[in-house]
């Protein structure tokens, strides 16, 4: 299987000289199987250009088939989709995942993105046969030749983890998510960090703990672990509340799951390549400690693998 | 009068080596009064840059005050609105002023923005500063200090997007993005919004052939920046809004070939330049 990067960033796409090296586009990854299965997680504005090279291929008559797998739907994870050009031919066949809300359908919250005043061409007006699959926590299924296995995530409004098989390889995507320690994220607004008074009950840290506890199982003997890591250890003290981690929260989930490689993942906007390059080393650093085998790399767009039978 | 631009991209945000010069942020452009006050407008992704400039102002501290207009509610206008910096900062005052007919339909438009499916604060109120909502109607002039503000109706695909003429310190600024003519080019009324502009923020998402090959969703060419610069007699043109796909280069020749055009109709003395981020004309 080939798996490269088309988006890297989190929060909103940051072009500029600062950030030209790993990339200002916000999350995408795409994943082939040997057989030519297609796989795309999540739709930030990094699908726009992958969008782009496939109408190069069997898209372009119409003949293309793709499956989108969808985190979660905040902005930097589904901005993108609107320009992915595969949706404007007809023929092609998408196929949309994503975790099933309890008050909307999921093509309508994709729908509403395409919507006036916001967007000049409606969803209705997609060309291509668009078909909506909506996943419950936990759910296993099977694309063509890819086993596919998820999880849920620790990140306000809920986001899905996937575990994608193929081809003798398999690899991990965790993100959006903060660590499985501090904070329960649920459906509502957390304005700050918890304070004493909101020290997590019994209940909470059980669940947080099943859920840590399912995601090192996701990630068990994976090659590559694509993993949330917008934080520094400062900048994690500061807005734990939002739902991301650091780099040593991924270094634990992959040395206790025995993972191979770990990328770091949707880099804040904020990060510049040099601070990018210093995370990264201080992220072998403290591997080099406590994960001996476990290789690390930061992504950024374009950055590809061969993982298993290609 | 200080105008300076923060995002000159239209439709997505285009990162990547190609447009490191012009820049890939969407738009937002922030001017600058003599008087202190500022008036922000669209917030594109370029918003997020002004945002973090702002914020080591007064604005850093809650002692911020400004006035953002929007053109239309496009993504590529109002996409950098949740990253604004000195909206998260208590004791800042922004008035929004937007192209719906009222305050309560554009205060729900931003809102859909922010809806807890999309965005992690949920509403613009759970931001922290105060932000007054505002319609902004034709016959009804919008006032920021010493400057005065009119807002007008282009035709924009099967929508509309406002053009701001603001006058002030003896100046006159005009943005007009994201715009489609009919064949006849700008019709008088829209010239006269534009006249005499000393400098004229223009849509031009494509050159003309390129947008002879595109579905038509009401954006300018080159020629038809030139045209309106031209009819209105403005002393500087702004080329503004360039396609995701072009490069700096392209844009480059866009410049170029605005210039010949201009030269060729006898308008040397109508100065024209690229649009590109962190770029200030002082008027």
């Amino acid at each position: 299987m080939r798996v490269r990067f088309w988006g890297v960033r989190g929060s909103l796409p940051v072009p500029g000289a600062s950030t030209e090296r790993y990339g200002g586009n916000t999350s995408c990854v795409e994943i082939t199987s040997a057989a030519g299965t297609r796989i795309i997680i999540d739709g930030g504005t990094g699908i726009r250009r992958l969008g782009k090279e496939l109408m190069r291929t069997e898209f372009e008559s119409g003949q293309g088939r793709a499956h989108i797998l969808v985190s979660h739907t905040h902005w930097d994870h589904i901005q993108g989709l609107p320009f992915f050009a595969p949706f404007y031919r007809e023929g092609n066949h998408l196929f949309v995942y994503a975790r099933q809300r309890d008050d909307q359908n999921l093509r309508s919250v994709f729908a509403a993105q395409a919507d006036a005043p916001f967007f000049p061409v409606s969803f209705d007006r997609t060309r291509a046969a668009v078909a909506f699959r909506e996943l419950h926590d936990g759910v296993k299924f099977e694309i063509e030749d890819v086993q596919v296995a998820t999880t849920r995530l620790n990140h306000p409004h809920v986001a899905t983890a996937y575990a994608i098989a193929a081809d003798g390889a398999q690899v991990a995507y965790i993100a959006d998510t903060a660590p499985f320690s501090d904070i329960l994220f649920g459906q509502e607004f957390l304005s700050g960090p918890p304070s004493a008074h909101t020290k997590l009950g019994r209940t909470d840290k059980a669940k947080l703990k099943a859920m840590a506890a399912a995601v090192v199982r996701l990630c068990e003997g994976a090659d590559l672990v694509i993993y949330d890591t917008m934080y520094t250890a400062e900048e994690y003290r500061q807005f734990p509340h939002f739902g991301h981690s650091r780099p040593s929260d991924a270094i634990t989930v992959c040395r206790e799951a025995g993972a191979k490689t770990l990328a770091l993942f949707h880099h804040a906007p904020d990060r510049s390549d040099a601070e990018v390059d210093t995370m990264l080393e201080a992220a072998r650093g403290q591997a080099r400690a406590t994960a001996k085998k476990l290789e690390i790399v930061a992504a950024f767009e374009g950055l590809d693998f061969s993982l298993g039978k290609v | 009068m200080d105008v300076t631009f923060w995002g000159v991209r239209g439709s997505i945000p285009s990162p990547g080596p190609a447009t490191v010069r012009y820049g890939g942020n969407t738009s937002c452009v922030s001017v600058r009064l003599a008087d202190g006050e500022i008036i922000i407008i669209d917030c594109g992704t370029g918003a997020r840059n002004l945002g973090r400039s702002l914020l080591a102002s007064g604005f850093g501290k809650g002692k911020g005050s400004a006035t953002v207009l929007l053109s239309h509610a496009h993504w590529d206008h109002i996409q950098g609105f949740p990253f604004f910096g000195p909206f998260y900062v208590p004791g800042n005052r922004f008035t929004v002023v937007g192209g719906s007919h009222s305050s309560e339909l554009l205060e729900r438009v931003l809102e859909r923005q922010m809806a807890a499916q999309f965005f992690p604060v949920q509403s613009y109120r759970n931001m922290g500063a105060q932000l007054e909502m505002r319609a902004a109607s034709e016959d009804r002039e919008v006032r920021v200090g010493t400057a005065r503000i009119t807002a007008h109706p282009n035709p924009h695909g099967p929508t509309q997007a406002l053009a701001y003429r603001i006058e002030a310190d003896g100046k006159t600024l005009v943005y007009a993005s994201d715009v489609g003519y009919d064949k006849g080019g700008p019709p008088e009324e829209t010239v006269a919004v534009y006249r005499g502009a000393d400098l004229l923020i223009h849509d031009c998402t494509f050159t003309p052939e390129d947008q002879a090959q595109r579905i038509t969703r009401g954006l300018s060419s080159l020629a038809d920046a030139v045209e309106a610069a031209l009819r209105a007699q403005v002393k500087r043109l702004a080329l503004f809004h360039y396609d995701q796909d072009y490069s700096d280069h392209d844009v480059d020749e866009l410049v170029l070939r605005g210039r010949r055009l201009l030269d060729e109709r006898g308008a040397q003395p109508i100065e024209i330049l690229g649009a590109a981020e962190g770029l200030t004309v002082r008027l």
